[in-house]
């Protein structure tokens, strides 16, 4: 009964934790709009966590730069299985507008698995929350395999 | 052998284990549900502490290289354990399985155990970020302790007719003939401090400066996940249930109809309507408070309200 259980949450309740990696503040303000009473993310059982150790889904912005880039590796290594990783913003696809800059390790998709990816300069609010019940689908189908 | 059944009935199903777990994880679920209706969102589902609940218990449990392993996954069963003790020696209006085992004052001393177990758990997981969160945490006990421990006297000296009683027993037998103890007006500013205790010991929001997840990465919890978070998660969730239980037996109690499911139900709706307003209304309208701003608050200002009732009902006004 409790496997049933556990399997069922699996995608109910997705903590978010959110890794800025040389974001230019433009996502990140996207990503909290989806938090507030407009968009609420809440509905879905979304919660901001503090801690990697506590994340499901781990939310990426920015073109992972070379100060950021052992930083993210460490908190994707924090974080314990199942969980997904979501990039938001084209920064981390394509590395954008910072291309070819000398400081730019990117795109994210060269240094780890990426689940979900939601494109876009900023993305907007709608097609960050489609990214992430997306990724919950994904959550549920790790729990499910293990 | 049917005493022992029933013993094991009221430790396991109600209203130990069971009972309070549901209720508090409910009751929380409620919680969050109202915290949002009044900020204008449609909020998570009420069941939405159990969802959290089930699956941290899937998720993988890190041990950090730096913890003391023991320590570290046994703190949360300790608090878990002494939160249930609690919800069994809680009398439910006239209903007192556990009668003459505990009183106040072994709840006093089992209310601490809980925040106890987060500051060890939080010291044994060797980071950084779980000892500020270890300090803020002890401040907060020994802000919150004072009052209440006032507020338990001072119920002790209405109910004990002549001394100080700290029996549960003849606490709701005193209610039972003469009203709830809201009722007696010199008990209302002790009412009223307790209402400001419970969300500083439950840990919600005006005063969560132990766990403030968006300064210090949730304090003694950062290192935690999987299950020992998920034991942690059920203890506050208990806590929801525990304290407004707390207080509707020391303040609205009373003889009760009866029948014993009405008075579980009547119970809870006390328990509800406790919690909006002690947790829930405070948590949609304020902000975090800093550690030196609760500190002072409850040193001053609630201190002062449970003194001022405990001068009152000592005079016998
Ligand atoms: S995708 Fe655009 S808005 Fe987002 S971090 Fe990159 S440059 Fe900024």
């Amino acid at each position: 009964m409790f496997k049933k259980l556990i399997k069922k949450s699996a995608g109910k309740s997705p903590w978010l934790f959110h890794v800025n990696a040389g974001s230019c503040n433009g996502c990140d303000i996207e990503i909290v709009a989806c938090l507030t009473p407009r968009y609420d993310a809440e509905r879905f059982g979304f919660k901001l966590a503090g801690t990697p150790r506590h994340a499901d889904i781990i939310v990426v912005s920015g073109p992972v730069t070379s100060q950021t880039k052992e930083r993210v590796l460490r908190v994707l290594a924090q974080a314990p299985e199942p969980k997904v990783v979501v990039a938001v913003g084209s920064c981390p696809q394509s590395c954008n507008v910072f291309k070819g800059s000398y400081s730019v390790e990117g795109p994210l998709k060269n240094l780890t698995h990426v689940d979900v990816e939601v494109c876009g300069c900023a993305p907007k609010p709608e097609a960050i929350m489609a990214g992430l019940v997306e990724a919950t689908k994904i959550l549920r189908e790790k729990r499910g395999e293990n | 052998m049917t005493m022992i059944l029933t013993i094991l009935f009221y430790i396991l199903i109600f209203p130990g284990l069971l009972f309070c777990v549901t209720a508090g994880l409910l009751l929380s679920g409620i919680d969050r549900k109202l915290v949002a209706r009044m900020q204008g969102r449609v909020g998570p589902p009420v069941t939405q502490p159990i969802y959290d609940f089930f699956k941290l218990l899937g998720k993988e449990t890190i041990i950090p290289a730096a913890a003391n392993k023991k320590v570290f996954l046994t703190a949360p069963v300790v608090g878990f354990i002494s939160l249930v003790t609690i919800a069994l020696f809680i009398p439910i209006k006239l209903f007192m399985p556990m009668s003459g085992v505990a009183d106040v004052v072994v709840i006093l001393y089992l209310l601490c155990i809980p925040s106890l177990a987060l500051i060890v758990g939080g010291a044994a997981s060797g980071s950084p970020f779980a000892g500020v969160g270890i300090s803020r945490e002890m401040v907060a006990i020994i802000a919150y302790e004072l009052p209440l421990a006032i507020i338990l006297l001072t119920v002790g000296k209405l109910a004990g007719v002549g001394g100080v009683t700290f029996s549960f027993d003849e606490i709701e037998l005193y209610q039972a003939y003469f009203g709830p103890n809201i009722a007696h007006w010199s008990m209302l500013p002790a009412a009223v401090a307790m209402l400001l205790v419970i969300p500083c010991e439950a840990g919600s929001h005006p005063f969560d400066i132990a766990e403030a997840e968006t300064e210090i990465c949730e304090g003694p919890l950062c290192e935690y996940s999987g299950r020992p978070l998920a034991v942690f998660k059920l203890n506050a969730a208990l806590k929801t249930f525990v304290m407004p239980a707390l207080f509707t037996a020391l303040f609205l109690g009373g003889m009760g109809t009866g029948r014993l499911w009405l008075d579980v139900l009547i119970f809870l709706a006390e328990c509800f309507a406790v919690m909006f307003v002690s947790m829930t209304l405070p948590h949609a309208i304020c902000a975090r408070l800093k550690v030196e701003q609760t500190f002072k608050f409850y040193w001053t200002t609630v201190t002062g309200l449970a003194i001022c009732s405990f001068a009152l009902v000592w005079l016998g006004v």
